[in-house]
């Protein structure tokens, strides 16, 4: 990374333990007492590939002493993909040939519908970047009619100024999701071609403006393939440490998307294969044992099935990247990428089911959030 | 009924409290219940599920007889959603108590002493019956008692660590000066730790992780169900003396003389 990083994001003093640690290493770090950056890095180190099933092991142990035998669900809403950006991975990207579409009040209330029927109650709302078609305004009103529906209402969305998280979270938001995409400043802009997605720092900054304005938790996450996957994920570490430290009644998230195949065709440069993703999984769990780690139906079932639990404490089910994607009353656009795990929610359950776990469609309740005036 | 834990106008034979989170499935939970004894049950306001039975656990607490639901208000950050929680769980399901748990921080949740002390008096004054989660705080325990709590409910360590009684000297002394029931809640594992806090005049205490994150949880409830009731048993039998005085080889009263007679 040639461009310098915040000090509090620079993860270039560990970057040396990657290659040093060897298997004692791992063993000790993944049964330290209180694991930091440096357990965290030796357990990313390619020697902890060879004691991936003692961290799985730990990571399990972990997982079920603070979330239990419980994998809480969640589903996005898809509200348009009208975008001013180009960003090379995303098929919502300006230069794609694609329908566009945003959601009528009434088309939202059908896609509520059938994602009530589906029992869903925590719902995470996405868009495009900032147009003045899909603005500001347009998201703050969806949430806020999510929010008369659904007892918890999350947005991934563009880059907000305070002011306007404030008015998210006052709307009904309860977190946010916002992915730096890549750590690395030269990659990010190469990726990031045109468009308001172009200011990394902007976005890099983002959750914490959240945080201080009202919203509860920020999920952060880095799009494994865009970058050398274990730098990034020392930044994302070092990231989600960061606004733990700043903001101590907020909470954070951390997801694990992998560039899928999606239109416009493009390939990870630095492809992420399962078993890294499970180790940096399992290594964020040692790590941060409290902290919500998500995985989407991005990843195949066979994989969801084998790290629930394990690591991952909170799962979408049966999505749909496409707007519209939930209910018939709605035109149909092209999704954002290929939803590998395509099961519904009955069969998703009936696998929890059958490996002892409990689906928590329901974690919260509206009664927290703060009344109108 | 000689030795019940009295808590607000009820007693209650079982001094063993059970959380109801984290259990692989609602039977599995429940399976638990019954197998603890236990008469008094938590649960938390943002698990009730009025629109999707399967993924509702009051609805199937609420059938279990002999059971005293406490609801909780796990998820307030502060004073105003904690009061807003208790209002409407006692609407939902119609007990007077509430547990009482402000966490403002969701990864460590260790409780809001402000908050809670700020809730419960207005919770007092809804006329509930207030069992506040607090730090082990003795001077906090009697703030809570003096404004009308019916019980307080130290930690022994964090909610779910599993590092057993790390607030042990607090705990004796909010045990030694309190005039309502302790509850010790949170961070115990074993049931020997349960069983060491009722040896040492805990009231009760209250278990979730510890039986739901076992291997098996039924057979765990059971557990911890013996554990309290030994240890409440020890305390009642009263243990002997544990320490042996040493004999100095060099007395330190030879100075005043042989005793006169």
């Amino acid at each position: 990374m040639s461009v310098a990083l915040p000090d509090w994001l620079d993860p270039s003093p560990w970057l040396g333990l990657l290659q040093q640690a060897g298997r004692a290493a791992v063993r000790q770090a993944a049964a330290a007492d209180s694991p930091g950056i440096r357990e965290f890095a030796v357990l990313l180190s390619p020697a902890a590939a060879g004691e991936l099933e003692t961290m799985a092991q730990r990571a399990q142990a972990l997982t079920r002493r603070h979330f239990g035998r419980t994998i809480a669900l969640y589903a996005p809403l898809y509200v348009s993909n009208y975008c001013p950006s180009g960003c090379s991975y995303c098929g919502f990207a300006s230069d794609r040939w694609i329908r566009r579409h945003k959601m009528t009040p009434a088309e939202l209330e059908a896609e509520t519908g059938a994602l009530k029927k589906m029992g869903l109650e925590e719902i995470l709302l996405l868009t495009g970047d900032r147009v003045a078609t899909a603005d500001y305004g347009y998201v703050r009103d969806s949430v806020a009619y999510l929010a008369s529906r659904f007892h918890n209402v999350a947005a991934e969305v563009f880059a907000m100024s305070e002011e306007e998280y404030g008015g998210l979270a006052a709307a009904g938001c309860t977190s946010i999701t916002m992915y730096q995409e890549t750590y690395d400043r030269d990659r990010y802009e190469r990726l990031h071609g045109w468009g308001p997605k172009r200011d990394y720092t902007w976005r890099l900054d983002a959750p914490a403006r959240a945080l201080a304005n009202g919203i509860r938790v920020a999920g952060v996450g880095a799009l494994l393939g865009l970058s050398e996957p274990l730098p990034e994920m020392l930044c994302l570490f070092r990231h989600a440490t960061y606004l733990r430290r700043r903001f101590w009644k907020s909470g954070i998230a951390i997801s694990f998307p992998r560039i899928r195949p999606q239109s416009g065709g493009y390939a990870a440069e630095f492809p992420v294969s399962e078993r890294l993703l499970a180790q940096i999984i399992c290594a964020f769990r040692i790590c941060l044992p409290d902290v919500p780690l998500v995985l989407s139906t991005r990843e195949s079932a066979r994989f969801r099935d084998g790290i629930a639990g394990v690591g991952i404490s909170k799962m979408s089910v049966a999505s749909k990247t496409s707007v519209g994607g939930y209910s018939d009353a709605v035109v149909r656009s092209p999704g954002q990428f290929e939803i590998e795990d395509q099961r519904g929610v009955e069969s998703f359950c009936a696998m929890l089911a059958a490996k002892g776990l409990q689906p928590v469609f329901k974690n919260w309740d509206a009664v927290y959030r703060e009344p109108a005036a | 009924m000689n030795d019940g834990l009295r808590l607000g106008d009820r007693v209650f034979a079982s001094r063993l409290l059970l959380g109801t989170g984290k259990f692989s499935s609602t039977p599995a939970m429940l399976r638990a219940v019954r197998a603890s004894g236990a008469e008094l049950v938590t649960l938390a306001l943002r698990r009730f599920n009025r629109e999707r039975s399967e993924d509702d656990i009051y609805g199937p607490l609420s059938t279990l007889e002999g059971i005293t639901l406490v609801p909780n208000t796990s998820g307030a950050m502060n004073a105003n959603e904690a009061v807003r929680a208790a209002l409407l769980g006692r609407e939902l399901s119609g007990s007077p108590f509430v547990k009482l748990e402000i966490h403002p921080n969701p990864h460590h949740l260790l409780p809001d002493p402000i908050e809670t002390y700020e809730a419960a008096k207005a919770l007092v004054a809804e006329g509930f019956f207030v069992l506040p989660y607090i730090a082990a705080d003795p001077v906090l325990a009697k703030r809570l008692e003096e404004i009308g709590c019916a019980a307080v409910m130290p930690l022994g360590a964090a909610i779910g660590s599993g590092q057993g009684l790390t607030t042990l000297s607090m705990l004796k002394l909010i045990l030694r000066d309190a005039g309502v029931p302790v509850i010790v809640d949170a961070g115990l594992r074993a049931p020997s730790e349960a069983a060491a806090t009722m040896e040492m005049g805990g009231d009760a205490v209250l278990i979730n992780s510890a039986i739901a994150a076992a291997e098996n949880p039924e057979l765990m409830a059971e557990a911890f169900g013996a554990a309290v009731r030994a240890g409440r048993q020890a305390w009642r039998a009263g243990l002997m003396p544990k320490s042996e005085l040493a004999v100095a080889t060099s007395p330190l009263t030879a100075f005043l003389g042989e005793p006169v007679l």
